[in-house]
């Protein structure tokens, strides 16, 4: 590291202070909070109300266990279909969308305005796009499940154009010399060669959405977050607590599913699989040192 | 056979991308032709390839080819352009599908007499073997037939080929050249290829171009 840039470090990192105290502004304002913090703690969040797991007085419960009636399963329930509908419809638009936007397969008179349509659909944040829904659809799943997918457009059309964009030269210059049209040269040559990223990126966006899905329930667009919002005004932050106990343990479970296929499709892919064992402990417990080699086919022809 | 069909012509052409690299080229392809263009690294036989592909401007000239845009003309780049993702099968029917109508959909699959085709491309370049796997995993001799089978299964008028016998042995040079002249003869067609190896090059090349001080001579 020379000078030069340990003193252009410095100066953003005290920049970063400056501005912290800055917008603090009064500090004796903040004397007492770590107590207040404590009180509500103690008062209101601790111990998690589990109620939330036990089936819901109305309507009557037929199922066979109590837990599928209750608001946990039924929030996270509807918060992982709309996730999953919403990447799905999400992933169907965007990849038209990101070949018209990638510079090395559309005209720049076609990547241009599809380029500010996904930096548009991305530029709004899921909750600002399911309250314009909402006032669409009311209050519920569709709202939500509108809400995502727009974002999930904007999102995931982004990271898929740029895979796009970085994919090798000399098939799409094969492509181009032999004559084919850039729907073949899309459809046969560029996502077929970029498939391991729109893979990788659709699993992302799911798991995204899956975090997200209780956000934009706050607004009222269906799922977990729906329940959250109402224990939140109903001042039930024990009940609150319990769900996102409950959130933030499917959203692991999703993250360690979601890693094990991305792992799977990924170009590492072809040299170590993950096992489930190495996703859950560090990898001296569980791999060798030596990553299985890729497998080759042998270029003599004797066999 | 119609041979001396011209294919191809450039007029006075000069290629380069900034600086110009070869000048004053004027030369012609007839069907028949097998050539090879011979010079040291970095004089410009891979922009002239590229050059008659389409793929770059001329500076200065013009270049007239006299074969259908769609699917009249071959090229094997020198890094093969393969989809590593897809089995050698798609791959090589990749080429098989420019000889549709640009309106055929290509999501639907080959008609049958096209797949036949196919198959005994994949035979003739001894992968038939490799057909389901993805060439990815494919050792760089068995890619280079892949690419050949590709451009062979487009039946083509003029194939362009940069370096594609490089890392072949002498037996799948062989193959290899066999599956380009059938081709040849039955299409009537012609092949430009750049070659290191002067002396593989003399061996299956009717016509040498070389490339020395920026201009190309043409071997008698």
């Amino acid at each position: 590291m020379n000078k030069r840039f340990l003193i252009f470090a410095s100066s953003i990192v005290f920049l970063a202070f400056f501005l912290f105290f800055d917008l603090v502004g009064d500090w004796g304002r903040l004397s007492g909070g770590w107590g207040n913090l404590v009180l509500f703690f103690e008062e209101s969040l601790w111990p998690p109300n589990w109620s939330v797991l036990e089936a819901q007085s109305y309507p009557v419960c037929e199922a066979r266990f109590e837990i599928f009636c209750s608001v946990a399963w039924l929030g996270m329930v509807e918060t992982l279909k709309i996730a999953f509908v919403a990447t799905i419809f999400g992933f169907l638009i965007s990849v038209p969308l990101s070949v018209m936007a990638a510079s090395n397969l559309s005209s720049p008179y076609l990547a241009l305005p599809a380029r500010v349509l996904l930096a548009g659909m991305r530029s709004l944040p899921s909750i600002i796009w399911a309250v314009l829904f909402m006032i669409i659809f009311d209050v519920g799943a569709l709202a939500g499940i509108f809400a995502m997918t727009f974002y999930t457009v904007g999102y995931l059309g982004k990271l898929q154009f740029e895979s796009m964009e970085g994919i090798k030269n000399a098939p799409l210059e094969a492509a181009k010399a032999t004559g084919m049209n850039r729907f073949e040269t899309a459809w046969l040559v560029a996502i077929p060669e970029s498939a391991n990223n729109l893979l990788s990126h659709v699993l992302f966006m799911f798991e995204y959405n899956v975090r997200h899905g209780s956000v934009v329930g706050l607004v009222g667009a269906g799922g977990i977050g729906l329940y959250l919002n109402t224990y939140l005004k109903l001042a039930q932050y024990d009940k609150v607590v319990a769900l996102l106990i409950i959130i933030f343990v499917v959203v692991v479970i999703i993250d360690f599913i979601s890693m094990a296929l991305r792992s799977a499709v990924n170009e590492e892919g072809d040299v170590e699989r993950p096992t489930w064992s190495s996703l859950f402990l560090p990898a001296a417990f569980t791999s060798s040192n030596h990553p299985t080699p890729i497998k080759k086919i042998d270029g003599n022809e004797s066999e | 056979m119609n041979m001396g069909e011209e294919l191809a012509h450039l007029h006075d052409v000069s290629i380069g991308y900034v600086e110009p690299l070869v000048h004053d080229i004027t030369i012609e392809i007839v069907a028949g032709d097998v050539i090879a263009i011979l010079g040291p690294s970095g004089i410009g036989k891979t922009t002239l390839l590229r050059t008659m592909a389409g793929l770059v401007r001329p500076l200065s000239g013009e270049v007239e080819l006299g074969v259908n845009p769609r699917g009249g003309l071959g090229y094997i780049p020198q890094r093969l352009g393969l989809v590593g993702n897809l089995s050698v099968r798609s791959n090589v029917e990749m080429g098989a599908r420019v000889r549709l109508s640009k309106w055929h959909p290509p999501f639907l699959p080959l008609p049958q007499e096209l797949a036949d085709e196919v198959n005994s491309c994949l035979v003739s370049l001894g992968i038939d073997h490799l057909a389901d796997q993805p060439v990815r995993i494919l050792s760089g001799g068995q890619q280079r037939r892949v690419a050949t089978a590709r451009t062979i299964a487009q039946a083509p008028k003029l194939l362009l080929a940069d370096e594609f016998l490089g890392e072949l042995d002498d037996d799948n040079v062989e193959i290899v050249m066999n599956a380009v002249q059938q081709v040849i003869n039955k299409q009537n067609s012609a092949l430009v290829m750049v070659e290191h190896h002067e002396e593989l090059a003399r061996q299956v090349a009717n016509r040498i171009w070389k490339i020395t001080d920026g201009r190309l001579v043409e071997e008698v």
